[in-house]
């Protein structure tokens, strides 16, 4: 497998100092992927432990900034981010490694809206925890259990990685969120913009690259919205077209609702655990934070017509075709009758539901048999990023299942 | 039966007077008006119109019965006092009918008014009082000059200050021995250096009987004779001539000679002649049991000193020994604060999860820690609250 190296592109995420360039040129940088035979950051505990100081160098008074008062930067400075306590008290709490400074654990705490200059906001880390956090998610995902539906996925993503969930660990995090951004402002506080009084939020985000974009009441399927849309299912909010990101400084000027910046916050911090402190650091930090969140997929299902799908289930897979039978019954003629059915294929089987009519009874079993089918699960998954270990073993390829049946 | 006094008040208003004297909620029932029988009883007994004697005339007959004029004695011993004192007091309040013994009083008391006496109408050639006006453009009179009785500098140095207690020691025990006034040493505010130096090399070898008069151990007996003839002239008019006559014989150079080169070239501006430190320590374990010497040393080392000591460590001190330690713990610095001990602590400097703050964090740092104070400054400026 081919390793990634983000080197150049991650240059200007750890100098702050350095100013890379616009961002028209860091787009470009963006698309471009370099193979290597060189891992950039440590992988062995030993190297994962040496303090940030012996790598990275102390940074560089900014002479010009000095004597600029701090309520006319957008975002606080960077050595405000050492004397900041509760900046401090969050590196402590998330337990991040020590190789992670707290300079860009301030960065990652700055909007874009709040400072649109690339170098001080954490837009670029944020993009990288994202694709970060996806991918780790959707592999989890998707050898877990490889029979998923789409539609599951998608939700499963969404509980998983969403703007939702991201912002409900900032609350755990303890994070404050600040009232305005500026650089007199606590480096500790998440600073974004926020929207205006009136604005909505929830406005219909249209996708030029789509086509029959424009006929809102087309129905979007699902194979268009693996191709068009987002990771979880959504319409993205722009293209990437480098022509438009010129007018980007003002894309925020009506602000991010709190959600939006409570998500790019999390993912930014994934970032730069990964730039900083190696690949494993942030897989273990994903497992930590993310993976081990509860999520109960079977309630994520949704059937209309369960019977139905099952059947054409059993035809493409080339089962018998699946019949009913009542089980066991009691009460028929009271008031309150239980009925509990089974669903065979040949002399397997499939499922059993209960309820108190025999179609209420046979749904039921119906979706039982469905769900045992779409929740099953290899013993002994083996992720695809372990490959990116050393010395890792020679990969089989998992078992992914052809996916939900169309009707 | 004889009402109290309170009841009588209360019945008869018009006699006393006294409105705002507490009566009791079950006297004041009492004391409601009932129906006149029953009122009649409650009369003063020794009124003229009261039943009794009604009753008593009827009986003899004649308006002028035998006997004695009120056969219960009269007026009571309170009621005559609290008449006289009324009678001085609250002249206008009383009714004309009630007030006649009072008239009378009052008559007496206002001062025969003077025949020429004229009113004055307007201000203009009445006695003035006081400067109306501009009065601190004169110049301020010989005796309205303040000096203070204690040093003008406060004197915080050991060996300054037992200096100052072993001279007030051999000064109270000189007096002591004197049989004179022990606060009279304090007119002499300040000795001539050679008297000082005298006083310096007079030792205190405190007594088993804590006896002042015998403590004292002189140099010489030359230094006794002269001391002694020093001390009998304090409290008389001229004191300083005299010393000069009979410390002459004293050697000056000597005394240079012992505190060489503490001493500065102008020994006046420094206190006690430039001195550090005393020759003994005795002085330190002498008592001050006896109130009268306690207050004549307290006195006097205040003076000396510049210290004031408050009643509740004048009344802990017994020995001169506390006195000193008290001004000393006065002269001690000031305890730090908390933040500041927070603040120089290595082991929460080293903590970078902990912020000491030199000053009480209010509502607008919070404010601007937030980003929110900009806000709330640009909406008052906005509406012309502030500048």
């Amino acid at each position: 497998m081919k390793r990634l190296q983000p080197q150049r592109w991650s240059s200007s995420v750890l100098s702050p100092q350095v100013r890379a360039g616009c961002r028209l040129q860091r787009r470009i940088q963006h698309g471009l992927r370099y193979q290597t035979t060189t891992t950039p950051f440590p992988v062995t505990e030993a190297e994962a432990k040496q303090p940030i100081q012996d790598l990275v160098p102390p940074p560089k008074k900014r002479s010009s900034r000095s004597a600029i008062s701090k309520h006319s930067l957008p975002s606080p400075p960077v050595k405000a981010a050492r004397e900041s306590a509760k900046l401090a008290a969050l590196h402590a709490r998330l337990y991040l490694p020590a190789r992670l400074p707290l300079e860009t654990l301030a960065r990652t705490l700055v909007d874009e809206s709040a400072d649109p200059n690339p170098d001080f906001n954490n837009e670029s880390l944020a993009t990288l925890g994202h694709d970060l956090l996806t991918q780790y998610t959707s592999e989890y995902l998707i050898c877990t259990y490889p029979r998923l539906p789409m539609t599951v996925i998608f939700a499963a993503m969404y509980a998983y990685v969403g703007p939702k969930t991201l912002s409900a660990m900032v609350k755990e995090w303890g994070v404050e969120l600040a009232v305005a951004p500026g650089g007199e402002v606590d480096p500790g506080h998440l600073q974004f913009k926020r929207l205006d009084p009136g604005v909505n939020p929830n406005q219909p985000l249209k996708n030029p690259n789509r086509p029959y974009e424009n006929e809102a009441t087309w129905r979007r399927s699902i194979s268009s919205k693996i191709v068009y849309d987002d990771v979880f299912g959504e319409p993205v909010r722009a293209s990437v077209d480098p022509r438009q990101q010129v007018q980007s400084a003002d894309r925020y000027a009506a602000g991010v609702t709190p959600e939006q910046a409570c998500s790019q916050f999390v993912r930014a911090v994934l970032g730069a655990i990964y730039l900083h402190a190696g690949r494993p650091a942030a897989k273990r930090f994903f497992e930590q934070h993310f993976i081990s969140r509860h999520l109960n997929i079977s309630d994520l299902f949704n059937f209309r017509e369960p019977a139905r799908d099952l059947s054409r289930l059993c035809a493409r897979e080339n089962f018998e075709p699946p019949y009913a039978k009542i089980l066991s019954e009691t009460g028929r003629l009271s008031r309150h009758p239980v009925f509990v059915v089974g669903i065979f294929s040949g002399k397997d089987k499939l499922g059993e539901g209960s309820g108190s009519s025999l179609l209420e009874a046979r749904s039921r079993a119906a979706v039982a048999s469905l769900k045992g089918w779409y929740l099953y699960s290899p013993l002994n998954v083996r992720l695809p990023n372990s490959m990116e270990e050393e010395g890792a073993a020679p990969w089989k390829p998992v078992h992914v299942d052809l996916g939900e049946v169309i009707v | 039966m004889r009402p109290s006094v309170r009841l009588l008040n209360l019945e008869v208003p018009s006699i006393h007077g006294a409105r705002s004297l507490y009566v009791c909620s079950v006297c004041r029932h009492e004391a409601r008006p009932r129906p006149i029988v029953a009122r009649q009883f409650l009369r003063n007994a020794s009124s003229a119109n009261s039943l009794t004697e009604k009753v008593r005339r009827k009986i003899w007959g004649t308006d002028n019965p035998p006997g004695l004029k009120d056969p219960y004695g009269g007026e009571g011993v309170i009621e005559r006092k609290f008449k006289n004192k009324h009678a001085q007091t609250v002249v206008e309040e009383e009714t004309p009918e009630a007030s006649q013994a009072l008239d009378t009083a009052a008559s007496e008391d206002a001062a025969p008014a003077a025949d020429d006496y004229e009113p004055a109408t307007t201000w203009e050639g009445l006695d003035r009082v006081g400067h109306l006006g501009r009065w601190f453009d004169i110049a301020p009179a010989a005796t309205e000059v303040y000096e203070s009785f204690q040093v003008k500098k406060k004197i915080t140095k050991q060996g300054l200050l037992s200096l100052a207690a072993h001279q007030t020691v051999v000064e109270l025990c000189l007096m002591h021995k004197l049989g004179k006034p022990l606060t009279s040493i304090c007119e002499v505010v300040e000795h001539d250096q050679s008297v000082f130096k005298l006083i310096w090399k007079t030792k205190i070898v405190p007594a088993s009987n804590g006896q002042w008069t015998a403590a004292l151990e002189y140099p010489d007996k030359e230094a006794e004779e002269a001391l002694v003839y020093i001390f009998e002239q304090v409290g008389g008019q001229n004191v300083a001539p005299e010393i000069e006559e009979v410390t002459q014989d004293v050697d000056v150079e000597d005394a240079r000679s012992d505190t060489t080169d503490i001493v500065d070239m102008d020994g006046s501006k420094q206190p006690f002649f430039g001195y550090q430190r005393t020759r003994d320590n005795g002085f330190l374990s002498l008592s001050l049991d006896d109130p009268a010497t306690k207050f004549a040393f307290l006195k006097r080392f205040s003076q000396l000193t510049g210290h004031f000591f408050p009643d509740p460590a004048v009344h802990s001190i017994t020995t001169v020994q506390q006195v000193v330690d008290y001004v000393q713990n006065l002269a001690k610095p000031k305890p730090k604060k908390l933040a500041e001990y927070l603040a120089n602590n290595p082991r929460y400097q080293s903590m970078p999860n902990v912020k000491v703050f030199a000053k009480r964090q209010k509502r607008s740092d919070r404010d601007e820690e937030l980003g929110r104070k900009k806000l709330i400054e640009a909406e008052l400026r906005a509406r012309g609250l502030i500048e």
